[in-house]
């Protein structure tokens, strides 16, 4: 039997099929079909079918990440959306958290919301904080607003009412009238969606469940019906933001949960990596076109946060639209390989606008004029023009070379090489700012883990970051190129739930904390029927964000199973305080706490985990790995900044394991070139990857 | 990263080290703001952070609130006077909350740390936060009315050595401590402080331990420098001349006069010479603004007119200037009372704004709708302790091309508290939260909305009321109407009673507190407006079709 991952991205689609029995993998790639995104797939299928002398049956189960909510959202392009909400408060969706993204800009507005003003009706209701009710809800009243919206031809409709997480009744019973009233729409209640409170982060999140839901809905039926009709029958899953896999009709009734679908695997399958090399503290790092995204594995697991920003302005954090759902944890900054390069005030700034892919970096010869960080990788010699993406691309190393002179070696007085020196230097000094963000800033100490670096630039740039943050190792993955897909085949089924309490953590609250689980629980019970078809091998974890009383940011901590006596209350108490330590540095034992948010989730685990090792050791290969030398820019080595020396060049698909190269190094493969710098050694793994030992000595 | 001193630091180099610093001041309020507890801090982010070098020269601000922009520099050589750097050791802390030496206001504690590398004092970090309350006649330490001098604000900490060895020093908070309103969360919010300053410093060694000692000043003099000529470039682009603008605050209190609000720029070559001394007197009353506070936003509003694109800093300190008379309202002396003086910020921006409106009319708007910042909280006939602090932002002016922004905060840039915040953590609830129709300004590009917020007291209580525009309305610039003026209204047993714009007033459970915020002004003339502009507006219920008709003689189209 096999297993079939795809993810369509942007610019390809990208697929791996796993043979079950020794669990080898294919990988491969095609260019995405812009606009029926199920075409590519179906012609990827059949070759692959005939190809390999496989017959549909023999496919036990299709994995799939897409960017298809993400891009609704991004491009405004999701349905037309109506929001019913409590009587007095039309404009809490419009009037957001009020700050402007950038202080020093008076100029730059909020972000443009889902919905118009006019598309907000107010119903006659009002529940308290406490959940009891202040106000009935005025059925007639939403009634006639139902005949409204469905007068309108609303396709999608959100239903947001204060303190509906305390208490939901009015929310289902409107609800339940639109359905009834508006046959054509689909209703999206935030006690469903997500009953946490903060009226603002709930009213965009369900919005944005409704926007994008008619959407999701036809992209994940003709999807499936495409790959059905060439005699797929295959239970079909969906990867959320969380790096879970969900069936399709639960994609499709929360699919705001599949927003941060593609990257969430891609941090799956580092996961996984670090799993077969036996590491379980990992810094991710993928560096692509636009933009860099970085995250973290803790303990072996990749760190979900409770809440994902989309469509920040700027990169900026608070000016996008935030979404309660779980999230991996990923900081998205504007530095890839086609963010552009300028000089101001004797300075080089580099992003966060970007070439893109079109018109993309000066040297791709696609009409591209500004400097980018590509056009300086290529001229400090690290790319080499004859073999990029493989050899499917030649580059212009003259364009770039002069692109970098009049941009920024002339203003600055500077040679070619020191400005291109300068433009990769200030792009790691960007990224090592949001690593440390990551890293320090949240607890995680740089010299306890391993930086694994993919992308088409991650590996250009992973050692001069490892080495700016004290990171001892770096990881360049094999396949690294398809990540995502891989990472889809190592996902397990995942649900969770969050609901608000604010409950003191302490011993006498054992009762309402376990009602509060047994209603998680209910629902995911409720869910679960559409994953999972027995319930039979669902593992359950707990989790609560807490903290002192008082205080308004939460951290979400892990929680212990078992029965909830007052054990359970130390052991909660004790986990938030060391998660405390671990990010502010102290704790205030005396303080008591509250637990806010509480979290279930029910984990369904894979029964057999993909090993991603196992496709690429290189045991038999004959022809030595030494392709060569370049001349590099390796400051490193000594002399003056831009100084060029003899680098060795080495074919990644010719490195033997136990073989061991020391820097300064150009190891290439056909999406991206890694650097090795002086005083570094890498080598390939048993199982295949490329492995940096960084020499922390003397870089202070 | 080691590198020889040279005088000539490379761009690189340079462009590194400045982000590095940067980067710095931003960690520094992370830390802030997650570990603080009260809503100032961490939902109204009403705090700043800074990094100075050895001489006292700032050198890199965080990106939060510019209430200190011009302000931290002049805290941080008070500071220095009094503890000269040989009595500083490794993990002390210097604190004061004084309003001459500080921010203004004794709700503003400045904490300044220094950082030591191999026993050598190399700097200084400092942050600074709004406390939620810090004793005084009234909750929140912000009242105006019946407050006259500033001994009846609350406790005064002149500058005092707070930490040693990283710990606060027990003795001194207990004083602090005995003197507010809510000590849990002033302490929470000092213990966040001294964590920033802890985090600062760390990096800053780090930094400086990498580049070298001599190397940073090298690199910090350039930085100085390089700003000083970029905003000298700037400010020499403007227009020469003296331009000047007069506005009014309501009063100081039920029953007191207007507050004149007048300034004189001059711009001179490449300097600029902001001069509130024809303002009123300073005032009986707590919404008196201390020179650091005139400072602070009188720089910001020069910044954003003139397109600062530049990190505040010493250099830039060189090239703009914010005077005002010894005396007067925007240059007050101990013991004027300054509580409210928060109130103030809104109109030193729209002071300068207006003023330059008559050098440059395309980068300035009409006036803001001004901000409301009550505190609610108990009284002694309440059943409870609490303070309900409250952020209110309506919209912006009007500008060239564009109407003004809807409901976003000016000036300082906070984020508003949830409804479902304020009702779990107070004994109120939200009656409503809306935007006001008809009220932005008219004009080609019409003014934001004001914004009204009702909130219904179940606790006995006493109000603080922080606001302005009950009296004179927030103008409109070339030919743009004035936007509607501010109302707070009572609303008790039925009746609807009109409050002054900062009066202090008891409520009795039952009382709805209506806040009704003013319209932000237009620019350019109503007739020049576009009718698709008017629809849209009609369209999504930002003016009614009495508004229009009024403000626009717009009349719907016949046959429709």
């Amino acid at each position: 039997m096999y297993r079939l991952a795809f993810d369509i991205g942007g610019t390809f689609t990208d697929f791996v099929l796993e043979d079950t029995r020794d669990h080898s993998l294919r990988l491969w790639k095609v260019p995405s079909s812009t606009g029926a995104p199920a075409d590519a797939v179906v012609t990827a299928l059949r070759d692959m079918l005939a190809d390999g002398g496989i017959v549909p049956g023999d496919i036990s189960a299709i994995l799939h990440a897409t960017t298809v909510a993400t891009n609704a959202i991004l491009e405004r392009k999701g349905a037309r959306t109506a929001l019913v909400t409590t009587r007095g408060f039309r404009d809490i969706a419009l009037l957001g958290r009020q700050k402007r993204p950038d202080t020093n800009d008076m100029n730059l507005g909020k972000q443009k919301p889902l919905l118009s003003r006019s598309d907000i009706f107010e119903v006659t209701e009002r529940i308290e904080a406490d959940g009891s009710v202040n106000t009935a809800l005025d059925t007639e009243e939403m009634d006639r607003i139902a005949e409204q919206i469905r007068d309108a031809g609303y396709k999608a409709i959100a239903v947001m009412f204060l303190h509906s997480y305390a208490n939901a009744a009015h929310e289902r019973d409107a609800g339940a009238r639109l359905a009834q009233l508006c046959p054509d729409a689909q209703v999206s209640l935030s006690c469903d969606v997500s009953p946490k409170y903060r009226e603002y982060e709930r009213v965009t999140t369900t919005s944005a469940n409704a926007y994008v839901q008619p959407i999701v809905h036809r992209y994940l039926e003709r999807l499936e019906g495409a790959v059905h009709s060439e005699g797929l029958s295959a239970e079909f899953q969906i990867m959320q933001s969380n790096g879970g896999l969900v069936s399709p009709s639960i994609a499709r009734a929360f699919p705001i949960r599949i927003v941060e679908s593609g990257p969430a695997a891609g941090v799956l399958m580092c996961a996984q990596l670090g799993r077969e090399e036996g590491l379980d503290h990992l810094l991710t790092f993928d560096m692509g076109g636009t933009t860099a995204k970085l995250g973290a594995i803790d303990f072996g697991e990749p760190s979900i946060v409770p809440t994902f920003e989309v469509d920040t302005i700027k990169f900026r954090k608070g000016s996008g639209l935030p979404l309660n759902i779980t999230a991996i944890e990923l900081l998205e900054i504007g530095a890839g390989g086609g963010s552009i390069a300028e000089t101001g005030m004797g300075l080089i700034r580099v992003g966060p606008a970007s070439a893109g892919a079109v018109p993309g970096p000066i040297c791709y010869g696609g009409g591209g004029t500004r400097a980018t960080i590509t056009d300086a990788n290529l001229a400090l010699g690290y790319l080499d023009p004859d073999y990029f993406n493989g050899g499917l691309m030649s580059l212009d190393l003259t364009a770039a070379e002069s692109g970098i002179y009049e941009q920024i070696a002339a203003p600055l007085g500077l040679s070619t090489p020191e400005a291109a020196w300068g433009v990769h230097s200030v792009a790691n000094s960007n990224m090592e700012r949001a690593m440390r963000v990551v890293s320090v800033e949240r607890g995680r100490d740089p010299r306890k883990h391993v930086l694994i670096a993919f992308g088409g630039a991650g590996p250009l740039h992973a050692t001069r970051l490892a080495r700016a943050l004290g990171v001892p190792r770096v990881m360049i993955p094999y396949g690294a190129g398809v990540g995502s897909a891989l990472g889809l085949l190592t996902a397990d089924k995942k649900l969770d739930n969050s609901l608000t309490r604010v409950l003191p953590l302490d011993a006498s609250q054992t009762s309402p904390i376990r009602e509060v689980f047994d209603h998680l629980r209910q629902r995911l019970d409720d869910e679960l029927r559409h994953v999972t078809g027995d319930g039979s091998g669902i593992v359950w974890r707990r989790g609560c964000s807490m903290r002192y009383r008082g205080q308004g940011y939460e951290l979400r901590v892990d929680l212990p199973d078992g029965e909830i006596d007052e054990g359970f209350v130390a052991a909660a108490k004790a986990a938030f305080e060391d998660a405390y330590r671990a990010n502010y540095g102290y704790v205030d034992s005396t303080a008591p706490i509250d637990g806010i948010d509480w979290h279930l989730m029910a984990v369904i685990p894979q029964a057999t985990p993909a090993s991603l090792g196992r496709m690429a050791s290189n045991a038999d290969v004959s022809e030595p790995a030494l392709k060569g030398t370049r001349k590099a820019c390796f400051p490193e080595a000594g002399g003056p900044p831009g100084n060029y020396v003899e680098a060795q060049v080495i074919d990644r698909y010719l490195m033997r394991p136990g073989e061991t190269f020391s820097g300064p190094a150009l190891i290439e493969e056909r999406e991206s070139t890694t650097v090795v710098l002086p005083g570094d050694t890498a080598h390939l793994t048993e199982t295949g990857h490329l492995m940096i030992e960084i020499n922390l000595e003397g870089t202070r | 990263m080691t590198m020889q001193a040279t005088k000539d630091v490379d761009p690189v180099t340079l462009t590194v080290v400045w982000n590095k610093l940067i980067s710095i001041t931003d960690e520094m309020g992370g830390a802030l703001r997650r570990t603080a507890f009260s809503e100032a801090v961490r939902e109204g982010e009403d705090f700043s952070t800074g990094l100075f070098d050895r001489h006292g020269r700032l050198m890199a601000q965080g990106n939060f609130t510019p209430g200190h922009l011009g302000a931290m520099p002049y805290v941080v050589g008070h500071l220095v006077k009094q503890f000269p750097p040989e009595t500083l050791r490794e993990g002390d802390t210097i604190c004061t909350n004084d309003s001459f030496l500080g921010g203004s206001h004794f709700p503003d504690f400045f904490m300044m740390t220094p950082i030591f590398l191999e026993g050598r004092l190399i700097g200084y970090v400092v942050n600074t936060a709004h406390h939620v309350d810090v004793g005084g006649a009234f909750p929140g330490s912000q009242a105006v009315q019946g407050v006259s001098e500033a001994y009846q604000e609350g406790i005064r900490v002149l500058p005092v050595r707070i930490g040693r060895n990283w710990q606060l020093d027990d003795d001194i908070v207990r004083i602090i401590l005995g003197n507010v309103r809510l000590p849990d969360k002033v302490l929470g919010d000092l213990k966040a402080q001294q964590n920033a300053n802890y985090v600062g410093c760390k990096r800053a060694e780090e930094l400086f331990a990498d580049v070298g000692v001599e190397m940073m000043d090298n690199i910090v003099e350039t930085i100085l420098d390089r700003s000083e000529a970029r905003a000298r470039e700037l400010i020499g682009a403007l227009p020469d001349g003296v331009y000047s603008f007069d506005d009014k605050l309501d009063d100081y209190g039920p029953g007191s006069p207007p507050v004149e609000v007048c300034v004189d720029i001059t711009i001179s070559g490449d300097t600029v010479t902001i001069d509130f001394s024809r303002s009123s007197d300073q005032v009986p009353a707590a919404l008196n603004c201390y020179i650091n506070y005139t400072r602070a936003y009188g720089m910001f509003a020069i910044r954003i007119i003139s397109e600062f694109d530049v990190p505040q800093n010493a250099g830039v300190e060189r090239v703009v200037k914010v005077i005002a008379r010894e005396g007067s309202f925007f240059n007050a002396t101990f013991p004027a009372a300054s509580g409210g003086r928060a109130s103030v910020q809104v109109r030193i921006f729209d002071a300068v704004n207006g003023a330059m409106s008559k050098a440059v009319p395309d980068k300035t708007r009409g006036a803001f709708t001004h901000w409301c910042n009550p505190n609610i909280g108990s009284n002694h006939k309440s059943k409870s302790r609490w303070v309900m602090y409250d952020l209110m932002f309506g919209g912006y002016g009007g500008r060239a091309g564009h109407d003004g922004e809807e409901g976003m905060a000016p000036v300082m840039n906070c984020a508003n508290i949830p409804v479902e915040v304020h009702e779990t953590n107070n004994p109120i609830l939200i009656r409503r939260l809306e935007y006001l129709p008809d009220t932005g300004g008219a004009g080609q590009f019409r003014g934001g909305c004001g914004l009204r917020k009702d909130v219904e007291i179940r606790d006995a209580a006493v109000v603080t009321l922080l606001a302005d525009r009950h009296k004179f309305p927030p103008y409109g610039l070339l030919g743009g109407q004035p936007g509607a003026l501010s109302r707070t209204v009572l609303m008790r047993d039925g009746q609807e009673q009109d409050l002054g714009s900062k009066e202090v007033r008891e409520l009795e459970p039952g009382d709805v507190l209506s806040f009704r915020l003013a319209g932000a002004g237009g620019y350019g003339p109503p007739e020049r407006r576009a009718r698709e502009s008017i629809e849209k507006d009609l369209r999504e219920g930002y003016i009614t079709p009495e508004g229009a008709h009024a403000a626009y003689g717009h009349t719907p189209e016949t046959g429709e």
